[in-house]
């Protein structure tokens, strides 16, 4: 028995290529693995970033495995270890495990209308998925996202918000709770979206963001006759393992590391803690 | 395997040989309670045990271990395991320690617990005093006891040993062993049988009867609140548990600030922020915010959700939650006979 093989804690070095502020409390980094192998994974999948002597955080990755080399992640000085992991710069190393968990199951996503709905950071964890889908436009139909942020400070990722809002490959609706003298968009919660265009109840519809945002969103996926296999949330949930073992990441029986991140919301109904 | 027998006179001889070949541990007096401790002499063994403070899960899944330890930037895991003899375990808490084993090797191996567990052998032995609030006659029926090497049963003058595998034969050598007579077979066979009869509390229904309310109570908050009205969320209940194995993680340097350990240490579902998340700008999100979500996300791991799984529920009746409470309302007869009845 190899500890270094079976030791499901050991993580991987990454290294740090490129560091953007895009608000003031989060930073979007760009790593590539420091041995040079790439990060397989698929859109929606989670990883543990850690830095040792500070610990690790759960993180979805915010890019689209189809953009070569790199990936991206996006962090939010919130406690100890995101401060410390947001104080790194380029060239420093960053220690990670993953992919971990089940991401977005594409087999049920391709052929049809998407439907992405992101609240705040929950637009990282979809970025995945938006990229994939912008990357391989042809095998998706008519695809629609809206984003919500709180106010246009906290707007993330606003060079592809500038390209989506232009492109013709996707339907780009977005809101900010609360605007501010140089904000022309709209103003309100992320539901309002709805009344902007039209949806099929055949969309795939994909939903990430706070807590608070799910039971409004499902509500109005219901109202479109969207069947509820065709739902999928991407969950937040505290994580310490991120392997299915240590128990803080549970929704009833399930383990949002392992079973999720991502669940269709028809594998929820039964898990009364899951929204 | 082979049924042997041990004289009284000779037993002391046979724990002092294990203890020169290896690390043994056993239940040993700790004030008027005990505890599995490592033995240094045979006198501290007392097979004569009620239930430990804490369930032998500890020597394979310390209550903190060290996962990975770094260097600056150099790192490695920490997987040391002992070779070890773990001594008088009582059926209850072999049926724990198969359940925990299957669940760390579920899906993602942990070798950080399954490495101790490996090169442990375990030799059970029968319960020769009950504990006050033990109930495992009734407990975990569905499975059998398994996983063990050997199980050891005091009978008149001495002791019947039940080697289960090449490891619990292997300890043959160390001790004057004869082979067990019928009737010494017999007697051993019958003080197992017995002991299921004393059991000062009881399940009255079948477990799968017990899931299947316990789960279509999950919507009855009042119940849920009621029962956890005066938990103190301390988490005994999760720590004295043969079957818990929730865990925390935390970094910590040395005193050098260069090197130290990512260590994990033993953790408790029914404390406040257990699953808890910040989400920056001083707001958070508890996903089990009251102490009635804590209460019962315990009992539906006990009594629901991994009995698929496990093959019977997560709970073996060992008594040991029920006396640690403070509050004393962790006790999952009582709890169970509630919901049966609401």
């Amino acid at each position: 028995m190899s500890d270094a093989v079976s030791n499901i804690f050991l993580p991987r070095e990454a290294t740090i290529v490129r560091v953007e502020a895009p608000t003031e409390s989060e930073r979007h980094f760009t790593l590539k693995m420091a041995d040079g192998s790439r990060m397989e994974f698929e859109p929606g999948q989670i990883l543990e970033a850690g830095l040792f002597g500070y610990g690790e955080i759960p993180l979805g990755f915010a890019s689209s495995p189809t953009r070569k080399n790199t990936f991206d992640i996006v962090v939010r000085s919130v406690g100890r270890v995101s401060k410390a992991i947001n104080a790194l710069k380029k060239g420093d190393s960053l220690y990670l495990r993953g992919p971990l968990g089940r991401g977005f199951d594409l087999s049920k996503i391709r052929g049809h209308d998407v439907l992405i709905v992101a609240g705040g950071i929950g637009l990282c964890p979809t970025r995945s998925l938006i990229q994939y889908i912008l990357d391989r436009r042809g095998e998706f139909k008519r695809f629609i996202l809206f984003y919500g942020a709180r106010d246009p400070k906290q707007q993330l990722f606003l060079d592809d918000l500038a390209v989506w809002r232009k492109s013709k490959d996707v339907e780009y609706h977005e809101t900010v709770d609360k605007g501010d003298p140089s904000w022309k968009g709209n103003v309100g919660v992320i539901t309002k979206l709805f009344a902007k265009t039209n949806i099929d109840p055949d969309t795939r519809a994909v939903v990430c963001g706070p807590p608070v945002m799910f039971k409004f969103v499902i509500a109005e996926l219901d109202k479109l006759g969207i069947p509820r296999e065709n739902v999928f949330v991407d969950l937040e949930r505290r994580m310490k393992c991120g392997v299915g073992k240590c128990g803080h990441c549970q929704i009833n029986d399930k383990y949002v590391c392992t079973d999720g991140p991502v669940f269709s919301f028809a594998q929820m109904q039964g898990l009364e803690e899951a929204i | 395997m082979s049924v042997s027998f041990i004289a009284e006179q000779d037993f002391k001889g046979f724990v002092s040989a294990l203890i020169q070949a290896r690390p043994v541990y056993g239940p040993t007096a700790k004030r008027s309670r005990f505890v599995f401790a490592r033995l240094q002499t045979p006198e501290q063994l007392r097979l004569d045990y009620d239930v430990t403070i804490l369930p032998p899960k500890k020597l394979f899944f310390p209550t903190s271990q060290d996962i990975v330890r770094f260097d600056g930037g150099k790192f490695d895991g920490c997987i040391q395991p002992e070779e070890m003899i773990l001594l008088g375990v009582h059926f209850y808490d072999v049926k724990a320690i198969d359940m925990t084993d299957l669940l760390f090797r579920d899906r993602n191996p942990d070798w950080n617990y399954l490495a101790n567990r490996e090169r442990t052998t375990i030799v059970a032995s029968n319960i020769q005093t009950v504990a006050p609030r033990a109930f495992w006659a009734s407990a975990a029926r569905e499975v059998e006891p398994k996983g063990h090497d050997a199980f050891l049963t005091k009978i008149a003058g001495g002791y019947v040993f039940e080697a289960r595998t090449p490891k619990g034969k292997a300890l043959l050598k160390h001790g004057s062993f004869q082979k067990a007579s019928e009737t010494q077979t017999q007697e051993a066979r019958k003080a197992n049988q017995d002991v299921l009869g004393k059991c000062p509390e009881a399940h009255r229904a079948d477990a799968a009867v017990i899931a299947a309310k316990v789960r279509a109570a999950f919507k009855n908050e009042e119940l849920w609140a009621k029962f956890a009205e005066d938990c103190f969320s301390c988490g005994s209940c999760n720590t004295v548990c043969p079957t818990c194995y929730c865990f925390d993680v935390q970094d910590a340097w040395n005193v050098d600030q260069k090197s130290g350990a990512r260590t994990r240490y033993w953790d408790a579902c029914l404390s406040e922020d257990f699953a808890k998340v910040s989400l920056g700008a001083g707001a958070s999100e508890n996903f089990r915010e009251t102490r009635g979500e804590r209460f019962r996300h315990r009992f539906m791991r006990k009594a629901a959700y991994l009995n698929e799984k496990l093959g019977a529920p997560a709970c073996v009746g060992c008594g040991r939650c029920s006396a640690a409470c403070t509050a004393d309302i962790a006790d999952p007869v009582r709890v169970i006979e509630q919901i049966l009845k609401a």
